[in-house]
């Protein structure tokens, strides 16, 4: 299997003097295409400032990030936006979904920065919600989709611009536990289905059980890394 | 259409903010519309009075004879010039003149005066002359039965000679060919008023004129009038390349002091109303900032998901410029009738000026398409600029910083 994560000696440090705080030290992992991986551990771990810097919203203090042997590192501005738009999708704890935008149009919107035509990009948004199991929901907006539903449409958003590597940041951590436990589920079906390699951090002991692989950082440390179903 | 629609919406999200801040700027395209349709109709109507008053929209005259003129600086190629202005689709109407000083004589009275000898058919096509009779009648070019040429004469010489009409005028002058010219005439029209810029004029049939200044068939000046008066510096150009040998001038020359009086004010005006749209500005600048603010997570989140700087500046500018042009337009809607009001109507002054025999006493407006489409091309810009600094503030937010973890 293609190597489409590889971190090198990650680290990242926030704060100063007394106020520092090593969120990540000299971390070195490496994700295949098609992995449904769970990174674990306690608050304050390191997981999120990880699933970040592998995302290239954060630049590490020394380490090296490839994703499909890319050094994101060493990218910035529009070449790291253009980089994340198309090889990197997000699911963010609390959705993040675009409030004025319907479901339909928050899965479009990343389409139309990658300049899909709009024929392709409505098609794809309906491809989309079936996906995610939100058919006949695309035209409410987020405020009027249950907490659930607006993850899901977090992860057809997050599929819709055909990413390399998709990065969820506790994505069932403001669902209910049947919620989460489901939504898990479509990702997993996705994962399957498609080949898609998922990130995901979580602490749910629940949604660890569905990951092929575990790694489980403390005070940024990788203190296991676990393959469970291969 | 998508980022259109998240324009919208986002300027819709806080609502009553969003109505005020274009009320402000309706408000801001509205005075200034107004201001720049009173300022140039106003100053149109001055140019107008003066213009048609004895200027024209150019003049064409011998050398420097305009700076300098002498009775010998004369244009002797009447003909190929007459045949020129008859023939060319942007003349309206031309006039030849002569002029000349002179010493005019009534009863026991004398006084300076200026001959102007002008072509009683022509000259009515290019000035108001008709309409400034005040006494009498408009001359002809025809002595009466005692064999005197008419005479129309200033309202100024006509006190200061104690004359009126019927009586008679002596004219001392010197010929062109240095002989010494006088004659006597009757005053068949006093013009004007004691103010007026000919209130020292006297008015000669264009023939006799020529015949008393010993100048032949010759004249001074040629008046003319443009059929589009903002174009006519461009018939000056136009004339003055098919004509070499005299120097044409637009109005603008020929009343150079006037000109730039009236550009200076325009230009202070100018002035004083980008500066009431640039503070009109501030609190636009200050809604748009405050809206980057509040949308700080989601310029994050978007940025995120790929979206570059640019896209979230570009965003920014078309919700900025949308607000602005949904503005304009309500403010355009308001104002037009105003304007069309002042412009056709007008507002009557409580005092009037008389500006050289006409009477101003109506403040109009000025409806073009300038007077729309300046304003709304000014506030436009300062909108796109005014959007920038927001626009940059979302384009440097860290998404890391902006969704508020590590």
């Amino acid at each position: 299997m293609k190597t489409v994560i590889e971190t090198k000696n990650l680290a990242r440090v926030f704060g100063a003097g007394e106020t520092r705080v090593t969120a990540l030290d000299h971390v070195s992992i490496t994700v295949k295409q098609g992995e449904f991986t769970a990174i674990t551990g306690p608050s304050g771990s390191g997981k999120t400032t990880l699933l970040q810097l592998i995302g290239g919203l954060d630049e590490p203090d020394s380490g090296d990030v490839l994703l499909s042997g890319a050094n994101i590192a060493q990218m910035s501005g529009a070449k790291l936006s253009d980089f994340r738009r198309d090889h990197i999708g997000f699911i963010f704890q609390s959705y993040n979904l675009i409030p004025v935008l319907s479901a339909e149009e928050n899965i479009e919107y990343i389409m139309l920065l990658q300049g899909v035509p709009e024929k392709a990009r409505k098609s794809r948004v309906r491809e989309m919600l079936a996906l995610v199991g939100l058919e006949g929901l695309g035209d409410r907006r987020p405020s009027n989709l249950s907490g659930g539903q607006q993850q899901r449409v977090a992860v057809a958003r997050a599929m819709a611009s055909k990413p390399d590597i998709i990065l969820a940041d506790e994505p069932t951590a403001n669902l209910d536990s049947a919620t989460g436990i489901a939504l898990l589920e479509v990702m997993r079906d996705l994962n399957q289905q498609m080949n898609m390699t998922f990130v995901f951090s979580t602490h749910d002991y629940k949604i660890m059980d569905r990951a092929d692989r575990l790694i489980h950082l403390e005070d940024g440390v990788v203190q296991l890394d676990e393959f469970r179903n291969s | 259409m998508l980022i259109f629609k998240l324009a919208i919406r986002n300027i819709l999200r806080q609502r009553r903010r969003s109505v005020l801040t274009g009320l402000s700027m309706a408000g801001g395209y509205m005075l200034f519309v107004f201001s720049i349709s009173l300022l140039e109709g106003s100053w149109s109507n001055v140019v107008d009075i003066f213009t048609l008053d004895q200027t024209g929209h150019v003049q064409i005259h011998k050398d420097d004879y305009a700076k300098r003129p002498k009775i010998y600086k004369t244009i002797a190629d009447n003909a190929a010039v007459e045949t020129l202005l008859n023939g060319h689709s942007e003349v309206s109407g031309w006039a030849p003149r002569a002029y000349s000083p002179a010493l005019a004589y009534g009863g026991d009275k004398t006084s300076v005066a200026q001959i102007m000898g002008i072509d009683v058919t022509l000259e009515p096509t290019v000035t108001r002359i008709k309409q400034k009779v005040s006494e009498g009648t408009y001359f002809d070019d025809q002595p009466d039965a005692d064999g005197y040429f008419k005479a129309m004469i200033g309202r100024g010489l006509a006190n200061k000679l104690n004359l009126a009409v019927n009586d008679e005028i002596v004219l001392i002058s010197a010929g062109a060919d240095g002989s010494i010219a006088n004659d006597v005439f009757v005053i068949s029209a006093i013009v004007g008023n004691a103010a007026s810029f000919d209130r020292f004029g006297v008015f000669l049939p264009l023939a006799v004129a020529q015949e008393f200044l010993a100048i032949g068939g010759d004249v001074h000046e040629y008046a003319l009038l443009s059929r589009d008066k903002h174009d006519n510096e461009r018939l000056a150009k136009d004339l003055q390349a098919v004509l070499p040998m005299l120097k044409v001038s637009p109005w603008q020359e020929i009343e150079a002091t006037f000109y730039r009086t009236m550009q200076s004010d325009k230009q202070g005006n100018y002035f004083t109303m980008g500066l009431i749209v640039f503070i009109v500005f501030i609190g636009v600048l200050n809604t748009v900032l405050m809206s980057v603010l509040e949308r700080t997570k989601e310029f994050g989140v978007l940025k995120s998901i790929g979206c570059r700087p640019s896209e979230l500046v570009k965003l920014i500018f078309i919700e900025t410029v949308m607000l602005a042009t949904a503005s304009i337009l309500v403010g355009l809607v308001l104002i037009v009738p105003v304007i069309m009001w002042f412009t056709e109507v007008g507002l009557k002054l409580d005092l009037a000026v008389d500006m050289g025999g006409v009477v101003f006493d109506t403040m109009k407006g000025d409806f073009s398409a300038y007077v729309i489409l300046m304003p709304m091309g000014f506030m436009l810009a300062t909108a796109a600029v005014i959007s920038l600094p927001p626009g940059l503030r979302a384009a440097r937010i860290l998404p890391r910083e902006a969704m508020g973890s590590h």
